[in-house]
């Protein structure tokens, strides 16, 4: 539609239909008879009868629909980003965080800190982790830079706290180890794309 | 006596861009000094060409093929392209290869973010691996400081050169073998120099520092440019800095990096770094004590570990209070300086490490160098392997882990060095350009007696002036071992003689940090007297950077001041970490003299000693694109009135039984570099299996021993490449009193078991 059409009020020479609604009434005699007329022929409760049907099914029936929260929640799209998760490897339990540190470099709000170090096994560590959740903005940076999955959105979305600072350690965050069969995939921000199986090509090997 | 080098230049284009460089330089030095970029993998400015990359290919009009441009030198008139389709594909294919089963580990590597291949990877599109080889199992290996992962390594061989033509260790060679090679380090069982250059110019992240792996990601670190205060080299280098912890969010300094490209460092500089005084807070009564002790000192005594400016505050500090300077470690130094500028015509020595570096005809004369001055021997190894460089190695002990430098030792008696001096005089002083009374001295040298008592015979000298012949660039390095001798002014004439009458250059390593500045700066006196306020050094009131003193001070990576170096430049450091005491300048203001920081007195350094009047913030930094330095300033060398001439060398003392000589091994240099957590070692006395039969001890076992005034108990070994009856004692761990030392450096001790009462 351009410009020109858009501006046009002139609803006689569009589509428009006009509706009959009957008759204005013309002095306050016949807008008296009017509201009494509406009254007594019991309109209203015809208006009202959803919200009767309603209301005895949930006060009769157990058919409430108030949710009461916060002793109960809705559930939320699973793509909403709200408080990080750190996942595990399914096949060793191992956290995935490799300790990159990209999600620390990326993040906007600048609330992600990170300490790693050499362990034992010649491997880095991540020997700690925080996110202040009084600075993030849930922007899913971190979530799609991370190269292993690691940290996603969560559902958690309840983000008051007493201070303005509020941190979250990776235990925190982590999924625990007795819940690691229940562990689910982010499906949003930093997921990998659905046809990448596609995409991926194999380096030849020799053997 | 400069031969002024006539400068010859040849003019190419370069991607349509007129370029004149000097003759004998390469096309890809033409490029960089006109600053037209080629890639590189393997080229590193400070050693020859490597030329195993082949990535700095390019093109020449009416030259078939590519050209190295590494290799080829720049001629006139040539048409040189740098890019085209053909060559970024020939590029890229190096790439690809060097790709073939790199481990795809960026996201750990230690190298992340300033990784030439992770770079030159992207930079030339490689996304895919077409073709493949069979990996092999290649494990880590721990070379202590530094680890070593082969599977990263991708064969430039950077590390390999600099070992051998910088360092002058030859610890690492390539173990060939197509795709198998790899990098061995051949002293797995005795530690090599330590110094870290390997890693510092590994392109990728197979050499890394053991202690700094995995604890931080290079993007997250500051990098705060300093100058190395542990030695006379003055050594640029970078703190890289962050917070500690999530824990803690005091910043500390993580790793110590560096130009690597032009410049060098030794493992004091490199992993010496957290020496700062930490936790240091004002304390107003310690400071109001502090102001009354330097009220009515008599002494100041202060060590070398300074930067110009505060020594030039402790001087209007001391003439403000009528009290005298004392310079242990400096002292020794400005006898020998100013004797030198009587004889030799000019203020400092003429000799500098880019000389010594291209000189073929090198003496060292007293100095340990390989402990002493880490850059001498660096700008030694590279004279050797570039020029084939004969070097001649005056001490009185043998060092075997220069033996690969040196072609010549001369080992002379502990105490002879005015004789050995003399000797050298004699043997080097060109008769037809020496004034007659010059001379008539070496005639009249008893050269029989001297030779006798030093335990140089005349053959040996003999030889020296055979390999003498043909030689074209000459540089005499003399060291520690003099400044201390009862007779350094005499030897410091006869050194300006050999200098003002022959081809040689000289070199005269400074004794400690800022040795130079401080004799530049400072009227030293020769004993403390009286009530002392010692600043980094003993006293009735001490001001420590240690944190040990009565008042504390900041250490050298907290403060920022100018050093003078070996280099007779003038360099720049900056605080690297905070500190949250009191400085001297504050100390300086409530005696009543008007300054804010000490920086404000850079430009007023003396000019007369050839300091130049320019502001601390305007002091440059860096290289220039081929490596010309331009940190700081140069000291002006200037002239001088005076033609002193050597006197008779006196007698020479001879040493009987037990010597010690003082030396601090390795990467220590006195106890600042004792208290960083990579460097902190045992203090051993160390000696050679016939001093421990002279001495009556056991490999192994605790030893008593009184030398300069400091009661030493501690470990004795045997050192079985050592011979003699010297053994070398360091004083890293004796504190502050090391800075305390002004006595001739080898010293008779009766060496008692640690059991035993005195008798
Ligand atoms: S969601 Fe955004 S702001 Fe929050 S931690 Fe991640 S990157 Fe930082
Ligand atoms: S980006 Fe992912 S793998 Fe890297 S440090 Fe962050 S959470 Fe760990
Ligand atoms: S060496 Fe470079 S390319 Fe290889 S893993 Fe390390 S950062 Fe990545
Ligand atoms: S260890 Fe580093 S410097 Fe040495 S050859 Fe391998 S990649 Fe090159
Ligand atoms: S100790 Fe000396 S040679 Fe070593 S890095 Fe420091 S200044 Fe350079």
């Amino acid at each position: 539609m351009s410009l020109e059409q858009f501006k046009n009020r002139n609803v006689g020479t569009q589509n428009y239909v006009m509706l009959d609604l009957g008759k204005e009434p013309a002095n306050n005699w016949e807008k008296f008879k009017q509201v009494v007329r509406r009254s007594v022929k019991l309109e209203l409760f015809t208006g009202l009868k959803v919200t009767f049907r309603e209301m005895i099914k949930a006060l009769f029936m157990g058919e409430m629909h108030t949710v009461k929260y916060p002793f109960e929640k809705l559930p939320i799209a699973p793509r909403y980003r709200a408080i990080h998760e750190m996942k595990r490897l399914l096949e060793s339990g191992h956290y995935r965080c490799i300790g990159c540190g990209l999600c620390e470099k990326i993040c906007i709000a600048n609330c992600i800190r990170m300490d790693t170090r050499y362990d034992e096994n010649q491997r880095k560590e991540v020997s700690e982790y925080t996110i202040n959740f009084g600075r993030c903005i849930f922007c899913g940076y971190c979530a799609e830079v991370c190269p292993e999955l690691a940290i996603v959105h969560g559902g958690r979305y309840e983000v008051s706290s007493e201070q303005r600072a509020s941190f979250a350690l990776f235990e925190d965050m982590l999924t625990p180890i007795d819940k690691l069969t229940e562990q689910k995939e982010y499906p949003g921000f930093g997921a990998v794309s659905p046809d990448a199986d596609k995409k991926i090509k194999k380096t030849p090997l020799a053997y | 006596m400069s031969k002024a080098e006539n400068v010859k230049t040849v003019t190419l284009t370069i991607d349509g861009k007129e370029v004149t460089t000097r003759w004998g330089n390469t096309i890809l030095q033409a490029a960089r000094e006109a600053g037209i970029y080629i890639p590189t993998m393997c080229y590193l400015s400070k050693v020859e060409p490597i030329a195993s990359c082949r990535m700095c290919v390019v093109e020449v009009e009416g030259v078939d093929g590519m050209i190295l441009s590494c290799q080829e030198k720049a001629v006139d008139g040539a048409v040189v392209r740098t890019g085209s389709e053909a060559l970024f594909r020939e590029r890229q294919k190096i790439m690809e290869l060097y790709d073939v089963n790199h481990p795809l580990e960026c996201g750990v590597c230690d190298k992340s973010g300033e990784c030439d291949l992770q770079n030159k990877t992207l930079e030339f599109a490689v996304d895919t691996q077409e073709f493949t080889a069979r990996d092999q199992c290649r494990p880590v290996q721990n070379w202590g400081f530094i680890s070593y992962d082969p599977a990263l390594c991708i064969m430039c061989e950077r590390c390999v050169r600099v070992c051998t033509e910088i360092v002058g260790d030859e610890s690492l060679q390539i173990s060939p073998g197509g795709y198998k090679s790899t990098i061995v380090n051949v002293k797995p069982d005795e530690p090599c120099a330590e110094c870290g250059e390997c890693m510092a110019v590994c392109p990728v992240g197979a050499l890394v520092s053991t202690d700094f792996k995995y604890s931080s990601n290079a993007w997250e670190l500051e990098k705060i440019p300093g100058a190395c205060a542990h030695c006379s080299a003055g050594c640029e280098l970078r703190y890289e800095v962050k917070h500690a912890s999530i824990d803690d969010p005091e910043p500390k300094i993580y790793r110590v990096t560096n130009d690597f490209e032009f410049a060098s460092l030794c493992g004091a500089g490199r992993f010496g770094y957290d020496f700062e005084n930490r936790g240091a807070r004002k304390d107003p009564e310690a400071f109001a004590r502090a102001v009354e002790a330097l009220r009515k000192a008599e002494t100041i005594r202060f060590s070398s570990v300074i930067s110009n400016e505060e020594a030039l505050l402790l001087a209007r500090i001391a003439r403000h209070t009528g009290a005298r300077l004392v310079c242990d470690d400096a002292r020794g130094y400005q006898k020998f300086l100013r004797a030198y500028r009587e004889a030799s015509g000019k203020s400092l020595y003429g000799g500098n490490l880019g000389k010594l570096q291209r000189s073929d005809m090198i003496v060292v004369f007293a100095t340990r160098l390989y402990d002493d001055a880490p850059m001498v021997k660096y700008a030694i190894a590279t004279a050797s392997k570039r020029q084939k460089a004969q070097v001649v190695y005056c001490h009185p002990m043998e060092d075997p882990r220069i033996q690969n430098l040196v072609t010549r030792l001369i080992r002379y008696e502990a105490g002879a060095e005015e004789g050995v001096a003399a000797l050298l005089a004699d043997l080097l002083v060109d008769r037809r350009r020496a004034p007659e009374e010059l001379r008539r001295f070496l005639e009249d040298l008893d050269i029989g007696y001297l030779s006798a008592e030093s335990n140089v015979s005349e053959e040996e000298i003999e030889a020296v002036r055979r390999v003498m012949w043909k030689r074209k660039r000459f540089t005499l390095v003399v060291g520690a071992d003099v400044y201390n001798h009862p007779r350094v002014e005499n030897i410091a004439r006869i050194l300006a003689a050999i200098e003002r009458y022959s081809d040689f250059d000289l070199i005269a390593i400074p004794p400690a940090s800022n040795s130079l500045g401080v004799s530049l700066i400072c009227d030293l006196a020769d004993e403390a007297q009286g009530y002392t306020v010692g600043y980094n050094a003993p006293g009735d009131f001490v001001l420590s950077a240690l944190g040990d003193g009565d008042l504390d001070m900041p250490a050298m990576n907290q403060q920022e001041g100018t050093l003078t170096t070996i280099a007779k430049r003038v360099v720049p450091t900056y605080p690297a970490l905070p500190y949250g005491g009191y400085e001297l300048a504050d100390l300086a203001r409530a005696l009543g003299i008007g300054i804010e920081h000490v920086i404000d007195l850079t430009p007023e350094l003396p000019a007369e000693e050839g300091f130049s009047p320019v502001a601390f913030d305007d002091l440059p930094l860096g290289y220039d694109n081929l490596g010309t330095e331009l940190r700081g300033y140069l000291l002006e060398n200037a002239p001088r009135e005076g033609e002193a001439l050597p006197e008779e060398p006196a007698e020479i003392d001879s040493y009987d039984g037990t010597v010690v000589y003082r030396c601090d091994p390795g990467n220590l240099f006195g106890p600042f570099t004792a208290r960083t957590h990579q460097l902190a070692a045992e203090a051993k006395l160390v000696g050679s299996a016939q001093f421990a039969a002279a001495a009556k001890i056991a490999d192994g076992e605790r030893v008593r021993f009184e030398v300069d005034g400091i009661a030493f108990e501690r470990v004795f070994t045997i050192d079985t490449s050592m011979k003699g009856t010297i053994a070398i004692n360091p004083v890293f761990d004796t504190g502050l009193r090391s800075f305390a030392i002004s006595s001739y450096r080898f010293s008779p001790a009766r060496i008692h078991h640690a059991g035993d009462a005195d008798e």
